[in-house]
């Protein structure tokens, strides 16, 4: 029982950093029809932010977040405005190969500037946390989860409260529509982008922390985006949340099955994908449209 | 324009012919029989690898066009029956001792099995969902040949790969480059065939049009998965024959990650849909891949890159020209050869404009 209690525990905290990498993918895919294969890309980048913030200016990993989250919404907005709306109407494709083009730019890239060294973000009470009985609960671990579903909670309201979350909701129902009443797309696409992108660095800002990063890393988790949101269904940041914790617990379960190991990480994560998939193509909480 | 557009496909017909004549003949006078009669060498070993490899990656990016160009089916993890076929003829080879050439067909009919076995419940997905869960099978499927065990040992040799036993012919570069070359050759013959065969038009009106192929009469489902699995067999024959040239395979020389995007671009840039337009972009983008990284046998120096870090920027340069081709040239380089349009400002323009938001 108790360890039942501590793999929960574990997969929920591992859960949050999930939901962060996954509300921004699933915001661009859900409005944009765009699958950003740039997206661990762009988390990565996150990660490099705050870990260049943290070891040159010794601020606290956490106050970094807006940080990553400002740059990367600018370098989302640019690369969506210049780029992907170019060939918003081209075949499925093309959008994928552009974004991976993006990606193998990114990385390679962050290889020139910083290596593929394994960079890590240790503040003072990294190694602490909190003892509940037989378990401990990390607090950074715990903060990223509380992080994660601030975040969500924040797209959430800009999605619904504000103009331009009205505007992007409209785009998300029907393009050409939203055209008829005023909506600038080229500006609303490119914003839809930047929020995606912006999510994609609050997550890369708490990643190092919990893993070290190299340049390379970003590639798990643009596939484990993917199985997160499909999960958890696609079209409202309350589902990808409610897909990001149960892919952590998934996780948390699957590796503590004797035998296996983090090894059948991409393995686990995919045939689950195919499961839900063919058994339940809306995700645990998605209508079908 | 037509005029111009038949003589441009002329001159392409025949640097293409006398291009493809010296890569199949020079390499005959690398053999011992020819040095001592005198024939002067045309091609050294350096050139045979880069030209082997250029063959493999014409089989592979002539079966993606298969599922990919002409059933539009946007595979993204083709790179798991390449690693399938190395495997299969390399555990053939290496554990069962048996002689190369006979395992060698067991490589396609393995991959094509397998296709047909994952194809069945992935090629229901559409869009999206079929390219990034054949991604999600291409990673896991190297994944899981590298970690599993069976009674405690690494059932097909583990992280520390997989050696066989060097196949003794006379030449073995010449040996392996014609095999190579036949098997592109083969590819190429398919999809010829394919074009024309009731077979092909079923799978264009399925990436036209699925539903109404459907209504047609079109068995979409059976049509699609022997599209994926013939693409896989292919690819997996290139596989196959690798795992003996290469004499080691492992997770990363079987099943690297990059071969799916690359595959893709080749038939991107030379022109989904066409007999010959993969191969053309497998041979242009192949020898650009190996002129980045430094190991044609051309020195030449990029200004402000260190030597180790000419890998790197190639990757770079391969990603701003996948986001160019994307962009500019949506429909390869073969439609300036085919006399239907010219390359020129206005054309890029054109294709800009298309599909710009």
């Amino acid at each position: 029982m108790a360890t039942f209690v501590q793999l929960v525990v574990v997969g929920l905290l591992t859960g949050g950093v999930y939901v962060a990498v996954g509300v921004g993918f699933g915001l661009v895919w859900g409005v944009l029809n765009i699958v950003n294969l740039a997206h661990g890309a762009l988390v990565v980048i996150g990660g490099y932010i705050t870990w260049q913030l943290f070891t040159t200016m010794h601020l606290d990993p956490f106050l970094t977040l807006p940080v990553d989250a400002v740059a990367l919404f600018v370098l989302g907005y640019a690369l969506q405005r210049g780029l992907i709306n170019r060939i918003i109407r081209a075949p499925l494709l093309f959008t994928f190969l552009l974004t991976f083009g993006v990606n193998l730019i990114v990385v390679n890239l962050l290889l020139l500037e910083f290596g593929s060294d394994f960079r890590s973000v240790t503040p003072a009470y990294s190694g602490q946390g909190l003892q509940l009985g037989s378990v401990v609960i990390p607090y950074v671990q715990l903060l990223s989860l509380g992080v994660a579903i601030l975040l969500s909670a924040l797209l959430a309201f800009i999605l619904n409260r504000t103009r331009i979350g009205l505007a992007i909701n409209a785009i998300a129902a029907d393009r050409d529509a939203a055209q008829l009443v005023g909506i600038d797309l080229r500006h609303a696409y490119a914003v839809t982008f930047g929020l995606g992108a912006a999510c994609a660095g609050v997550a890369g800002g708490l990643i190092p922390m919990i893993q070290a990063i190299t340049p390379t890393a970003g590639e798990p988790y643009t596939l484990q985006a993917f199985v997160i949101v499909i999960l958890g269904g696609l079209g409202r940041v309350s589902a990808t949340v409610v897909g990001g914790l149960a892919f952590g617990l998934v996780e948390a379960f699957g590796q503590s099955i004797p035998g296996s190991g983090s090894v059948f990480a991409n393995a686990i994560a995919f045939g689950l994908m195919v499961v839900v998939l063919v058994t339940r193509p809306q995700g645990l909480l998605g209508r079908l449209r | 324009m037509i005029a111009s557009g038949r003589r441009w496909r002329r001159i392409f017909v025949v640097v293409g012919g006398i291009l493809a004549a010296y890569a199949l003949l020079a390499p005959l006078t690398s053999l011992d029989a020819a040095q001592s009669a005198n024939v002067p060498l045309l091609a050294d070993r350096l050139w045979f690898r880069i030209a082997t490899y250029i063959a493999m990656f014409i089989v592979m990016a002539t079966a993606w066009n298969i599922i990919g160009g002409i059933a539009g089916y946007a595979a993204f993890g083709n790179v798991a029956f390449f690693g399938i076929g190395a495997y299969t003829t390399g555990m053939l080879v290496a554990k069962a001792k048996w002689p190369f050439l006979v395992s060698l067909p067991f490589a396609p009919l393995v991959s094509a099995a397998f296709a047909g076995l994952v194809g069945l419940p992935l090629l229901r997905l559409r869009g999206h969902y079929f390219a990034v869960a054949s991604l999600g099978v291409g990673v896991a499927v190297g994944e899981l040949v590298q970690n599993i065990d069976y009674g405690g040992q690494p059932l097909f040799g583990g992280a520390s790969g997989l050696f066989l036993p060097i196949y003794s012919v006379g030449n073995r570069d010449l040996f392996f480059f014609y095999l190579m070359v036949a098997a592109a050759a083969i590819a190429i013959g398919i999809t010829w065939w394919v074009l024309r065969s009731r077979f092909g038009y079923g799978l264009i009106a399925i990436r036209e049009n699925e539903e109404a192929a459907s209504v047609l009469g079109v068995n979409t489902t059976a049509y699609k998965v022997a599209a994926f699995a013939l693409a896989a067999a292919l690819t997996g024959l290139a596989g196959g024959i690798f795992c003996q040239w290469s004499v080691f395979i492992n997770q990363d020389n079987a099943f690297p990650i990059e071969y799916n995007v690359q595959m893709i671009l080749m038939a991107l840039l030379g022109g989904t849909g066409t007999v010959f337009g993969p191969a053309a972009g497998a041979v242009l983008l192949q020898l650009l891949i190996q002129f980045l990284g430094g190991s044609l046998p051309i020195s030449f120096e990029i200004p402000f890159v260190s030597t180790d870090a000419r890998p790197i920027v190639a990757q770079v340069f391969l990603g701003v020209l996948l986001v160019v081709v994307v962009i500019f040239v949506p429909r390869g380089v073969i439609d300036f050869f085919g006399g239907r349009s010219r390359l020129s400002l206005s054309y890029l323009r054109r294709s800009l404009r298309e599909t710009s938001l």
